[in-house]
């Protein structure tokens, strides 16, 4: 008998917090599964439901976005300028002023300005900037205290881990992990085993902090060029303690933080408190313009003589200011919505979905930026699902970003067999060198062609054990997974039978866009539009197979992505001038001619092109509700839920993507107008994003994600399951591998009960 | 609803307690000494920030309290279980007061503390945070002082469960002076 194993310690985070290997990115991943995920999803999902509401009761969320996005872009533009009336503004209010060229140069300078005032202990407030310039380390070899007094802070110094959220550094513990931490750090018999107990037993302990240390250092939400002023939001007050109770107040920025006057700040207190915690006001967001003219408290006496240190940190911001991509980064406010509601990063968070400071879908391009390119390669766990878009409160298009950074680490790191092949084989001199992997998800449309012209062989081929072992090592497709079979014959071949559209007295005029997804995956999804279409008076046809680009641009094959939005754009617009709207059934494709496009399409003519795509192209759910409402028809008549061959009971999930164009809730609304009794999801994402899921090392993960939404599903089934039904190609496999039962796609339940109206 | 009902319902909602009281002297003291109960505890001791706005004899009776702290000393205020001082604005949307954190020693009695006193006139507040940034508003006041929004008691969700009472105050009364 062999003797129970002992449990090995634990993984230290900080083992993995360097993401330049891809392995520490897979170690990290079955960490945070293993240790963190539930804390990670219970804290974010409280965070990204409370952004929610907080938003909405903003009466001009997007009017806010706007003017945050004009001011910030407009001080990226000025900063050098500003970097001088900042100085100037330190310096007339008697404070000091450092412009620190990199990390080495801020910590140094902190070290100095502490040294030279004979401090031993400093308080801490939260700052990501002094995380990243590697501060505590620093001052520590010099012998100064320091003591991290934001209690997520005071948790990681603790337990020696770096954060895993921008504004919660340590959501990834749980109430009960922290009782552990605090009983194994410290002697105690107290029970600490309520968050009240918790949180009383570190206010005693840092009370005595704050007010014996000789030095407080914050970091800074922004600061204005014009007065100096420095915006600070805090719920817990340490940063009030850090900033105001010691006389000298030494504060750390990155120079993104600056903008031009105090008056700017406006527009960014409730739609930061809104967008991060999802709060009307944090407990104290502090407007003060240091040194502060009040005596700080100090043992035996008032004195006056406050000082103050500004030390901005340029760490590489400069070269992402001239990096068209990573400049986009430095608009960004910290606020974390990009985090809370990303599905991946609700379950690891950010010690898998991140780098040694910076996390989630925009702290690649952090990473990247003030770290270099290959600590971003954690940007792999952004799936392009862009949910995140339209939560930004200063409109970075973040999977972009992260599209941009995978490209650059394939450059990089081209090998020259993989050179050679792409040479072969005329792919853009751009795109040279992906890997096999890449290639196989970004080349779709090339795969697709081949596998439905040899369907008779590659599906059943597909099915065999052996060729999923070879594809899972050769390409990383898994094989778990079961890619949906090529399809004979595809829908641009399918729709060459069908009678011709009737020409005369139709209801609308209009194009089925044949997707490769579409037509070499499902083309009875886009048979089955046509169909209802038809039925519904509209004239309408299929458009040849063209590659949009989605595929290569999620895999950051850029150039080839572009490449193909031209044509496809070039080609439907065709089809616009013809006075036909465009219909779409995939709604990652749609989502790539109201998103996507603006950033592959940049001459002006291709400008003109996207705002009219954006216009004419239509979710097939989205045109159908909206036919029916021009037409007057009654969706209970034309739908007869009792006709449906699953039942009046329906789960619907709709895709994010199509969430995120404004068209999540057609589907739903159409089907409890025709009397079905629905139930949805509350969910994200699905977890499986196009090909993510797909991916060999991110199955656990993908998984992991369906779970909430598979949790879902089951509540709402009850005794009966309901039938599933879905408006995406990625989410139907997501639902069949985590609950085993048949999706049905929206199209295809519709097309079965259609009633042509009278 | 007007300012003053929305003020004292956003208040409420961030944790706050909100009490309407005739602008005078003695009515404020009588205030005071009722709300300043800490751990079932009366007469606690309690600081007094100096008058910035407000008339200085309008919490000159407060300031007469036996149990008044008037030690600066950062062990005096440690000790101290009640901070008042003045708002200069409050906020509808949000129930929040905003105090002067560089006037003498509002900041830290407005910290320190266990329970901060909030006194407010009612007709300091408006609508929306961002508007004390506007010239306009209160006279530009938003726009030269060094200030803090408060907005209920300190709190943090660090700790497993939303807990009140973290490094500020555990509890933020606010006397709506009417």
């Amino acid at each position: 008998m062999t003797p129970p194993a002992i449990a090995p310690p634990e993984d230290s985070p900080r083992s993995f917090a360097d993401k330049s290997n891809k392995s520490a990115i897979l170690t990290a991943i079955r960490f945070a599964l293993r240790v963190e995920s539930s804390a990670v999803r219970h804290n974010m999902q409280t965070f990204n439901r409370g952004r929610y509401t907080a938003t909405a009761a903003l009466p001009d969320y997007e009017a806010l976005k706007d003017r945050a996005r004009a001011i910030k872009e407009n001080a990226i533009e000025n900063l050098p300028a500003l970097l001088q009336t900042l100085a100037e503004s330190v310096h007339r209010n008697g404070g000091h002023f450092h412009l620190a060229a990199d990390a080495v140069d801020a910590a140094g300078y902190v070290r100095d300005v502490c040294r030279a005032a004979a401090v031993r202990l400093v308080v801490k407030g939260k700052s990501m900037t002094s995380e990243e310039i590697g501060l505590n380390h620093v001052l520590e070899a010099s012998g100064i205290e320091v003591a991290e007094t934001d209690l997520a802070e005071f948790i990681l110094q603790i337990a020696d881990e770096q954060p895993s959220h921008i504004v919660g550094p340590a959501i990834h513990y749980s109430r009960q992990r922290i009782t552990a931490l605090f009983k194994r750090r410290f002697d105690t018999d107290l029970a600490l085993d309520s968050g009240q107990e918790l949180t009383a037993f570190a206010r005693t302990r840092l009370r005595e902090k704050f007010l014996s240390a000789g030095a407080g250092i914050t970091g800074a939400n922004l600061i204005a060029a014009d007065s100096a002023t420095l915006m600070l939001v805090e719920s817990e007050g340490n940063i009030r303690m850090s900033s105001t109770v010691p006389p000298l107040h030494i504060a750390i920025a990155g120079a993104e933080k600056i903008v031009p006057t105090r008056q700017d700040f406006a527009c960014f207190i409730e739609l930061l408190a809104a967008s991060s915690t999802g709060q009307p006001l944090t407990s104290y967001t502090s407007l003060i313009t240091p040194p502060l003219r009040g005596a700080p408290v100090v043992a035996d006496g008032p004195v006056t003589d406050r000082q103050f240190h500004l030390v901005i940190v340029d760490n590489g911001r400069t070269k992402m200011r001239d990096d068209p991509v990573l400049r986009e980064a430095l608009y960004c406010i910290r606020c974390a919505a990009c985090l809370n509601s990303c599905a991946n990063f609700q379950t690891v968070g950010g010690h898998a979905f991140g780098g040694e400071t910076y996390s989630g879908g925009i702290g690649g391009s952090w990473e990247a930026g003030t770290r270099g390119l290959p600590q971003a390669r954690f940007n792999e766990l952004c799936t392009g699902c862009s949910r995140c878009i339209n939560q930004c409160p200063v409109r970075i298009d973040i999977p972009w970003l992260n599209e941009n950074l995978r490209h650059r680490l394939s450059q990089r790191e081209a090998k020259l067999p993989a050179r050679l092949r792409d040479a072969l084989t005329g792919a853009p001199k751009e795109d040279r060198g992906v890997s096999l992997q890449k290639l196989f998800f970004g080349r779709y449309d090339h795969f697709g062609k081949w596998g439905a012209r040899l369907a008779w062989l590659a599906n059943p081929l597909g099915r065999l054990a052996p060729t999923r072992a070879i594809l899972e090592r050769a390409v990383g497709l898994d094989r778990r997974r079961s890619m949906p079979p090529f399809a004979a014959p595809t829908l641009v071949r399918s729709a060459k039978n069908l009678a011709p559209a009737p020409s005369t007295a139709s209801t609308a005029k209009a194009v089925l866009f044949a997707d490769i997804f579409t037509n070499f995956g499902s083309p009875a999804r886009g048979l089955a539009a046509v169909k209802i279409l038809r039925a519904l008076g509209v004239d309408v046809i299929v458009s040849d197979c063209l590659p949009d680009g989605r595929a290569a641009l999620s895999q950051g094959l850029i150039a080839t992505a572009t490449r193909q939005a031209q044509r496809t754009a070039e080609y439907l617009c065709k089809y616009l001038d013809e006075g036909r709207e465009i219909v779409v059934v995939e709604p990652s494709v749609l989502a790539m001619f109201h998103l996507d496009y603006r950033r592959l399409l940049t001459s002006a003519k291709g400008a003109q092109q996207f705002d009219r795509l954006r216009a004419g192209t239509f979710d097939a759910g989205q045109f159908i509700a909206s036919l029916l409402r021009r037409l007057r028809l009654d969706p209970a008549k034309i739908f007869p839920a009792d006709r449906s061959p699953v039942g009046r009971r329906v789960f619907y999930h709709s895709h994010c993507q199509q969430k995120t164009v404004g068209c999540g809730s057609a589907g739903y609304d159409l089907l409890r107008a025709a009397g079905f009794d629905v139930a949805t999801s509350q969910v994200e994402c699905c977890g499986m994003a196009g090909s993510f899921g797909y991916k060999k090392e991110f199955y656990e993960l993908s998984m992991a994600v369906g779970e909430d939404l598979f949790a879902q599903v089951r509540q709402a089934d009850g005794d009966i399951p309901r039938a599933l039904v879905v408006s995406g190609t990625s989410c139907a496999e997501q639902l069949h591998a985590g609950l085993g039962r048949p999706v049905l796609h929206l199209m295809q339940l519709l097309t079965d009960i259609v009633q042509p109206p009278t | 609803m007007n300012l003053i009902d929305q003020f004292q319902q956003a208040a409420l909602a961030a944790a706050a307690t909100v009490q309407r009281v005739p602008r005078d002297a003695s009515a404020i003291a009588q205030a005071v000494s009722a709300a300043a109960v800490i751990d079932g505890v009366t007469a606690p001791r309690i600081a007094v920030a100096a008058s910035q706005d407000l008339p200085a004899d309008l919490l000159d009776a407060v300031r007469a309290f036996p149990n008044a702290v008037t030690d600066r000393t950062k062990t005096a205020l440690a000790r101290t279980d009640v901070g008042v001082t003045e708002a200069f604005a409050g906020v509808a949307t949000t129930g929040s007061v905003c105090v002067s954190v560089d006037h003498e020693y509002a900041g830290p009695i407005s910290l320190l503390v266990r329970q901060h006193i909030a006194i407010l006139p009612a007709d300091r507040i408006i609508q929306r945070p961002s508007d004390l940034l506007n010239p306009q508003v209160l006279g530009g006041v938003g726009l030269t002082r060094s200030f803090v929004f408060i907005t209920g008691p300190s709190a943090t969700a660090d700790m497993g469960d939303l807990v009140r009472g973290v490094h500020g105050p555990h509890h933020l009364h606010i006397i709506l002076l009417v």
